[in-house]
């Protein structure tokens, strides 16, 4: 569980980044948080591995207070996958690059090849074991850095914007690896500024804005109020905007809908009301 | 590491420093290198970089200037160990103290003016615009660079490595996580920064007009003079007075440490 209790953050004094910070994070959860460029959402993250240490108040992963850890010590349970993943690849070799992680937090020698060999094959990188990691193509660069976290097991993760620059298939990919990382053991944290993906991808929704918490909820509730959306800078679900559209023919048309199921719900009973 | 970088970063103030042509502050930045290398006395060099100081407050960068100190610290301990080692203590103060003079004569120099107006000053010197342009694009990228080593320190202390860790020669090679990320994203940026540059016909002409236009003020002009003077004092001090008269110089010139 990650725990977020009080805390503040600056990185100049008096100029605060982060503002009475309250959460709760619970395993079992997929969480999205979102907010506009500049809120503080990486800033946020980057407290739960210890990379930032609140300026007021505390964050505890596990009941420990990240206070009196380091990131390396918490990198065995919280596992970081950064935006670009050009700024982790360095081996010489694909299978390095997985074992770097492995290595630096002491797992045996055939612990890490058995999980070198796992987490290739988990990623569909397994034919280019041997190469150099830039010969990779951007999709398959940001795969490996995920297989180069993910080996670790770790029980938290947090993914980066992980869908910038992917195409639709690679984001199909991505949903499926959500949803099997979503089990009673395990907590994800997704920071995304893409809506869609969100709505199919996380079962709560956050919303940080100018350094503080301003939603916390289900991403329908939350992506179908314009309200929200307009101060974190989102476009609405382009469901929720067709939603909105209608509702001004038909009034009795339900704005808060995100989903097709929902949507093909709603136009169902517009028509079987006019009908 | 980060620290050091700060010397470089340009922020636009109003003052009298900035208001500066750039031929000006370089000419001054290069003055008071000059003669921070000409003598190698702990007094002489303490007031050669007190004499800059009332400049780092007149540009108000005194905070900037003192995080670059900063992040001098460990070259300058170490030239201060081996110095002091193998030769003494006093000489290993005043190495460190022209490190000193120099930095501050080239923080000064950054800190005030934009690179930019440096190329443009380049070009005014007669250095052809390819030559000048490299190096105001090598000044333009320093902290984007410096923010993005920050950033794949913090990828790699995530997946568990520990620059504190081993012996000396460990902890060199801890680095290479960091390096190796930093070289490939800069060689893969200048490839795209000169795709895009040639995409906006960049060398097209020869001869290539400026919207800006630099001129030298009764301000230049004035400080041109001062540091003119200073410089020839200094020379003459150096060379002429030091070496055939150097019963004239005080005392307090040649005064060093005991050990």
């Amino acid at each position: 569980m990650i725990l977020f209790k009080d805390v503040g953050f600056e990185y100049e004094p008096g100029q605060p980044v982060l503002q009475n910070i309250n959460l709760e994070l619970e395993p079992g959860q997929v969480v999205g948080l979102m907010g506009e460029n500049g809120a503080g959402k990486t800033t946020l993250v980057k407290h739960i591995n210890g990379l930032l240490k609140p300026t007021t108040g505390a964050v505890y992963v596990n009941n420990i207070d990240t206070r009196d850890t380091s990131t390396a010590q918490l990198a065995k349970t919280v596992g970081f996958v950064f935006q670009n993943a050009d700024h982790q690849l360095f081996a010489d070799t694909l299978q390095a690059e997985v074992a770097f992680g492995l290595r630096n937090l002491g797992f045996s020698k055939e612990e890490v090849d058995n999980r070198v060999a796992q987490y290739l094959e988990l990623f569909g990188l397994t034919r280019y074991g041997g190469q150099s990691p830039f010969l990779l193509s951007g999709g398959e660069r940001k795969r490996l850095a995920l297989a180069s976290v993910l080996c670790v097991e770790p029980k938290v993760l947090i993914l980066d914007e992980p869908t910038q620059a992917q195409d639709a298939l690679q984001k199909a990919k991505l949903l499926n690896f959500i949803d099997s990382f979503r089990d009673p053991e395990h907590i994800l944290l997704l920071v995304t500024h893409d809506v869609e993906f969100a709505i199919r991808a996380v079962d709560r929704l956050i919303i940080l804005s100018n350094g503080q918490l301003i939603a916390d909820g289900s991403p329908n509730q939350i992506l179908s109020t314009p309200r929200l959306l307009d101060r974190a800078r989102l476009l609405p679900p382009q469901l929720t905007q067709f939603a909105h559209q209608m509702a001004k023919q038909f009034p009795q048309f339900p704005t808060n809908v995100t989903t097709l199921d929902e949507t093909i719900e709603a136009v169902n009973q517009l028509l079987r009301g006019r009908r | 590491m980060a620290a050091i970088f700060e010397a470089f970063r340009f922020k636009q103030k109003a003052t009298f420093m900035h208001s500066l042509d750039p031929r000006t502050t370089f000419f001054m930045a290069v003055t008071f290198s000059i003669i921070g290398m000409l003598f190698l006395q702990i007094i002489p060099l303490l007031l050669v970089f007190l004499s800059m100081v009332p400049f780092i407050l007149f540009a108000r960068s005194t905070r900037q200037w003192f995080k670059s100190l900063q992040g001098l610290a460990i070259l300058a301990g170490f030239i201060l160990i081996i110095n002091s080692f193998f030769i003494s203590f006093s000489f290993a103060i005043s190495t460190v103290l022209r490190l000193i003079v120099l930095m501050t004569a080239f923080s000064l120099f950054f800190l005030t003016v934009h690179p930019d107006d440096f190329a443009l000053a380049l070009i005014k010197m007669h250095i052809p615009y390819e030559f000048a342009f490299a190096f105001s694009m090598a000044v333009r990228y320093v902290p984007t660079i410096a923010t993005e080593t920050e950033t794949i320190r913090d990828a790699q202390m995530s997946r568990g490595l520990e620059l504190e860790r081993g012996n000396i020669l460990q902890k060199v090679r801890n680095y290479i996580p960091i390096l190796i990320p930093i070289i490939v994203s800069s060689i893969r940026r200048a490839l795209q920064v000169a795709e895009s540059l040639e995409s906006r016909a960049f060398g097209s002409t020869a001869k290539r007009t400026s919207l800006y236009d630099l001129s030298l003020r009764k301000r230049d002009y004035a400080m041109l003079l001062v540091t003119t003077f200073a410089l020839i004092f200094a020379l003459f001090v150096a060379f002429v007075v030091r070496i055939q008269f150097p019963f004239l110089l005080p005392d307090w010139f040649f005064w060093s440490l005991p050990f």
